[in-house]
């Protein structure tokens, strides 16, 4: 078991280099804004989908369509 | 809030691939991306069940706890999604999901690998709804537009269930009932199973 | 894994991980998606555009509510009848959504149906009309090709007779392009038209028909909620008929026990109660077992027996010889679970029995169709909802095409092919009747020289009256000895107008008879197993036919319901609709304002509610008279209001309707006749869809009374059997003055099948009777080679110890104009070197010929090639392994390179193919010989290359579910 998470900690390890690399050479040639990575921190793009969701409408509307389509009717 | 769930009904699912045609069709997800496949145990013998498998939407993730980049988000209904934009096309959520969800599409005929590709819950990703940029990156986000993911709305014999968690297991437990109170979910027998069996 | 090559790692790694979580496994599909990748794999990838048409390219700034238009129409691949709702941007199929509302599939698809969208854009359709020039394939115009091929098919009229041509036509069509069809080839003048009816439920139609009336499907898909029982022989629905397992497993849950006999363990099985596994044609023997403990017990319906039923101590003296012990030597199966079958059905009535391909493709299918009729008639199951014989029909319009009678022996409406049928619809074309004779050739060979040499004119079976060349056998008709087909000539040339070649048998002689041919002319969205498997230079064309999705019609369910569909986008490329074709070669050719003299034309395109219209006017016989264009319509813009068991409206426009007013819908349209969900059922009064069985064959047999004894439909004014009306018996039963005026002139002389103005039929509803009479169903047809159903050896089999015992049947000299084999074949002993049973079966993800669904990619990634299902046994006797390529030979020589699946999914001793795959032949994969760009992703080898000699004794159905092969590693 220790022996799987030291294995899983040593690859989220040079993957984390690999992608702040990558990031980094993206951000100086093509970006002139830099997003650093912060682990834990998701830093992209905004989904519209989220404030919708908190409609009362389209929460019934999902609701309503899940019974319609999927119950046996 | 309501937490979006897929569950599949074993004793209903017939292996005919139907979701798996909608999820191509819906998403227009190129050859030998598959964010939802079918699987078969006991093929061809007594006992052989199958089950639609895609992306779960784990409430605790694993693809978003291992991404180097921290290209995954939740949303308040529990769905995982991820910005391709920020991913890097490394492969390690696909070391981390039990399920085998992550695809990774063929950029040119000799490979080179490309952004992952998982199950949306056909609820798109971080671009404007169902703008031409969210189509392209993540297929249909039919969630914005009040319906619920085409694979199991189209679910040949209702055996794939989508939306949210508490109506899908009333729907589940009608039938079970129904059917005798003789629980039938997928791993039951696996778990209760009587020893001397 | 060794086909796997490195660039395919990412899928691969998914298989394995998730086999990995999920437990060992190798199924089906895992084992074709290693397989595939390899090889089809990769180089479908690399020929793949990036993206299909995308909705942003129809609409880029289309989003939710913009400018898309909602267009319904119905899946064209299986009998269910699913809805298909569709998204159109601009005129192109941008999205698909679930019809919840069809109370068919409630929103439900299989893979199929879920990617239908796919066919309205079509990258690998055959794009254009297309000619063989020097072994090349040449674009032509329209009308270079019509002309070309209308002065050559002239010419062939001019030298051989009109019998030297031949008219294939298609399940795919809808109901108004099958009729035109029909119609068409009997304008030409001969029957040597065809469908697949003929080689896949023929021995039921036959069977069934010959047994209670009708041959159709009895009660429903939907019906199958109220089943206490459910029998499936031959049939894996969870394949063929995905969307039904929604309405058999709702039975299920019910509490209906699900019995499945296969020689398969099918995916069907997996969801059943009990599995019984059979030896391929031992149908007759299975059922006569279960049979024998039935009557053993007492379990039968004694009253039902004596109300209703005639011949079913004869069926009793046969199925005493079945003793349990007989029974397992024979099928294979042990007494406990032939009884334990026997005495679910007894216990759980109404039962239903569901049979398909596995039943009726056989030289005894006849026998076995109607060996299941006698089960449930003793069982009192047939006539009742939740019982029934609910027979799956395979192709989505194969009820509606054998309905309006594209087969070689019947005219629409199974009228058949004598005098008075002919003058029926004569009189409903509106056209001269010895005319249309004069169509037909004369009869007889009198050539000059016969004549100079003072030699009699040789005559063959009357042309206009004998039924014509059935698909199955088109083969012989192009190379049979011209002195033995009881026509004037050999067939010249070939119209192959939807319908795949590799759906028939004996493969190689396929490839000489299409390279005999002078004229061989596709007509289909895509070139087909046709346009590659012979070796030829010119005479062949290839025409572009529009799918049901790029026209509009009525399509039939395998329920006997009509479904209206919508023209969901305009033709693709140069595709033109089928009856566009018709029209446009019956100008050519000379009948066309014959063909259309009461339909309006426009551009060359006949209108399609004008076709339904005149099919209303003449197909009294079953009832398709009711169900107008208009009302279809109404119920498709009302399928919300139908419900989803008894498929009845409850309020609304149609209230009272049975959805798509399955057949009889009796009378004309404004009779409003609800349509019959349950065949036979007396329960209801014939205006409410209610029956009983039909008064077909005459009144009395051999001095016993054929009609029904004290069991009529509610509310029958008769309370006992009865004849099929006739204006006669109006009068006798003083209901003439029933008739109007109008209706009395009509019906004058005539019977409920030939009244034009369909009074007879609303009076003798009126007074609560059924039209065709009131007969019991018979066990006994006398008029069949087996009048009582035996069981027979297949002409290729291992158990050589039963050929003396079950012997097959003597040579016939001409049936369908043709010699056919039997006991000739059987003679020969083929077992040592081919020791294998050779069985066949369908995919879930392809249909019929498969060249349709091949060409989808989101079908073909799924199902990467052919393969043959071999049990680990037979595997290792004949040292494959799992995934490598074989050789398999059927005993006539032909042979097929494919994949082994090693799987205890078959028996030992048995292996199984399915039959979508085509373009490849024996061992070449012939993807030079397709026009550019029109190849499906997936190709593969035809099972039926291997497949044998082999016909039913009744209808001319092809063997093709017990012959035998060898199998060798390649």
């Amino acid at each position: 078991m220790t022996k799987s998470i030291m294995k899983t900690s040593r690859a989220l390890a040079v993957a984390m280099v690999v992608g702040i690399a990558s990031l980094s050479s993206t951000g100086c040639t093509e970006r002139s804004a830099v997003t650093w990575h912060e682990p834990g921190v998701y830093k992209g793009g905004d989904d519209p989908l989220l404030a919708k969701q908190k409609d009362s409408q389209q929460i019934a509307a999902l609701q309503e369509r899940l019974v319609m389509g999927q119950s046996d009717r | 809030m309501a937490r979006m769930k897929f569950l599949c009904d074993a004793e209903r699912c017939i292996e005919c691939n139907g979701c798996v045609t909608a999820c191509k069709n819906e998403h227009e997800v190129p050859w030998g991306v598959n964010r939802r496949r079918v699987v078969t145990l006991d093929d061809g013998v007594p006992g052989e069940k199958s089950i639609s498998v895609a992306c779960m939407h784990c409430t605790d993730a694993p693809c978003a706890a291992v991404c180097p980049v921290d290209c995954f988000y939740t949303t308040d209904d529990g769905v995982v999604l991820h910005d391709k934009d920020l991913c890097i096309g490394c492969g390690y959520c696909f070391y981390a999901c039990p399920f085998g969800a992550p695809q990774f599409p063929q950029k040119e005929a000799f490979g080179v690998r490309g952004k992952m590709d998982k199950c949306t819950f056909c609820a798109g990703g971080p671009e404007e709804d169902n703008s031409a940029a969210e189509r392209e990156k993540y297929g249909r986000n039919r969630i914005a537009e009040g319906k619920l993911p085409l694979c199991a709305e189209m679910c040949s014999t209702k055996a794939l269930l989508a939306g949210d968690g508490d109506m899908v297991a009333d729907i589940y437990r009608d039938r079970i009932t129904k059917r005798g109170g003789r629980p039938e979910t997928w791993g039951w027998e696996t778990a209760y199973k009587k020893s001397d069996a | 894994m060794k086909l796997i090559k490195k660039r395919d790692l990412t899928a691969t790694e998914t298989a394995s991980v998730t086999s990995r979580v999920l437990g060992s496994m190798v199924d089906r599909r895992a084992f074709l998606r290693r397989a595939g990748l390899g090889l089809g794999g990769t180089a479908v990838a690399a020929t793949l555009p990036m993206t299909m048409i995308h909705r942003a390219q129809a609409a880029p700034s289309a989003g939710a509510g913009g400018d898309v238009e909602i267009r319904k129409s119905v899946c064209t691949h299986c009998s269910v009848g699913c809805g298909v709702v569709a998204e159109i941007q601009n005129g192109v199929w941008t999205g698909q959504e679930p019809d919840f509302d069809s109370p068919f599939n409630m929103g439900g698809h299989c893979a199929k149906g879920a990617s239908v969208r796919e066919h309205g854009h079509g990258e690998r359709r055959l794009k254009y009309p297309m000619k063989l020039d020097g072994g090349k394939w040449t674009r032509v115009s329209w009308q270079q090709a019509i002309d070309e091929i209308g002065d050559q098919v002239l010419d062939i009229r001019k030298r051989s007779g009109p019998d030297s041509v031949y008219w294939l036509g298609s399940a795919k069509f809808s109901n108004e392009q099958a009729y035109l069809f029909r119609k068409f080839a009997a304008l030409w003048g001969t029957n040597n038209v065809d469908h697949q009816a003929r080689i896949c439920h023929s021995t039921t139609v036959a069977g069934v028909a010959n047994t209670w009336g009708y041959g159709a499907m009895t009660n429903s898909y939907n019906d199958m909620h109220n089943c206490k029982a459910m029998f499936f022989i031959g049939s894996n629905a969870a394949e063929a008929h995905p969307v039904a397992m929604q309405h058999i497993l709702r039975g299920k849950e019910n509490g209906a026990k699900m019995i499945v006999v296969d020689p398969r363990f099918t995916r069907t099985a997996a969801h059943a109660d009990q599995y019984v596994r059979i030896r391929p044609g031992t149908d007759v023997p299975l059922i006569w077992g279960m049979l024998w403990h039935i009557f053993e017990n007492g379990w039968e319906d004694t009253r039902y027996i004596k109300q209703r039923v005639y011949g079913m101590d004869e069926i009793r003296t046969e199925v005493a010889k079945w003793t349990p012990d007989v029974v397992e030597n024979v099928c294979g199966v042990p007494e406990e679970d032939v009884k334990l079958a026997a005495q679910t059905m007894a216990e759980n009535r109404p039962g239903t029995i569901v049979w398909c391909m596995g039943g009726t493709q056989h030289t005894i299918g006849n026998n076995n169709t109607r060996a299941y009729c006698a089960l449930q008639l003793a069982l009192g199951n047939i006539g009742v909802s939740g019982g029934g014989a609910n027979i799956f029909r395979g192709h989505d319009n194969v009820q509606g095409a054998t309905d309006l009678g594209v087969l070689s022996h019947t005219l629409p409406g199974y009228y058949g092919l004598a005098e008075g049928s002919w003058k029926h619809w004569a009189r409903v074309w509106d056209l001269d009747y010895d005319w249309v004779a004069g169509r037909f050739d004369s009869g007889y060979v009198d050539t000059a020289a016969d004549v100079e040499e003072g030699q009699a004119p040789v005559p063959f079976a009357d042309p206009m009256n004998s039924a014509g060349i059935p698909v199955s056998r088109w083969i012989d008709g192009v190379l049979e000895d011209s002195r033995l087909i009881d026509q004037r000539d050999q067939l010249k040339a070939m119209f192959f107008w939807g319908h795949a070649p590799n759906s028939q048998t004996r493969g190689p002689e396929m490839k000489t008879a299409l390279e005999t041919l002078e004229l061989v002319v596709v007509i289909d969205p895509y070139p087909t197993h046709t346009a590659v498997l012979p070796d030829r230079k010119e005479g062949m064309y290839l025409l572009p036919a529009a799918t049901q999705f790029e026209t509009y019609g009525s399509v039939t369910a395998s329920n006997r319901s009509l479904q209206w569909r919508d023209k969901l986008i305009d033709p693709l490329f140069e595709s033109l609709p089928d009856h566009t074709i018709m029209y446009k070669l019956a100008s050519k050719l000379g009948f066309a304002n014959e063909l259309t003299k009461h339909i309006k034309v426009e551009n060359d395109e006949p209108l399609v509610e004008d076709v339904l219209r005149e099919i209303n006017r003449g197909m009294w016989t079953i009832g398709y008279t009711g169900q107008s264009p208009e009302r279809l319509k109404l119920h498709m813009a009302n399928k919300h209001t139908f419900n989803v068991t008894t498929l009845k409206a409850e309020g609304g426009p149609c209230d009272g309707d049975y959805y798509g007013l399955p057949w009889p819908s009796w009378g004309t349209p404004e009779m409003k006749h609800p349509g019959t969900p349950v065949l036979y059922d007396t329960s209801k009064s014939v205006a409410e869809g209610g029956l009983n069985f039909r008064a077909r064959f005459g009144v009395e047999h051999n001095g016993v009374n054929l009609l029904a004894e004290d069991s009529y439909s509610k509310g029958a004014e008769i309370k006992d059997g009865y004849p099929e009306f006739t204006a006669d018996m109006l009068k006798q039963l003083g209901w003439w003055d029933d008739l109007t005026a109008e209706e009395k002139q009509a019906a004058e002389g005539k019977n409920w099948k030939t009244d034009l103005s369909g009074g007879i039929q609303r009076v003798a509803i009126k007074h609560g009777c059924a039209p065709f009479g009131n007969a019991k169903a018979r066990c006994v047809v006398w008029t069949f080679p087996d009048p009582v159903p035996v069981h027979r050896e297949p002409l290729y089999t291992s158990r050589r110890d039963l050929v003396d015992k079950y012997p097959t049947y003597e040579d016939v000299k001409s049936h369908y104009r043709l010699p056919t084999r039997y006991e000739s074949i059987q003679a020969k002993d083929y077992s040592v070197d081919y020791p294998l049973i050779h069985t066949s079966g369908r995919l879930v993800e392809y249909e019929g010929g498969g060249e349709e669904s091949r060409s989808n990619p989101w079908l073909a990634e799924l199902q990467q090639e052919m393969f043959a299902e071999i049990n680990p046994a037979d595997a290792n006797d004949a040292s494959i392994r799992d995934g490598q390529w074989i050789w398999l030979e059927g005993p006539e020589g032909g042979r097929i390179k494919i994949k082994a699946m090693v799987t205890r999914r078959v028996a030992r001793g048995v292996v199984f193919t399915p039959f979508h795959f085509g373009g490849w032949f024996e061992g070449k994969d012939l993807l030079d010989k397709y026009p550019e760009g029109a190849a499906p992703y997936v190709r593969g080898e035809a099972c039926n290359t291997a497949f044998t000699y082999g016909y039913d004794s009744v209808t001319q159905m092809q063997e093709t579910k017990a012959s035998l092969c060898k199998i060798i590693a390649a």
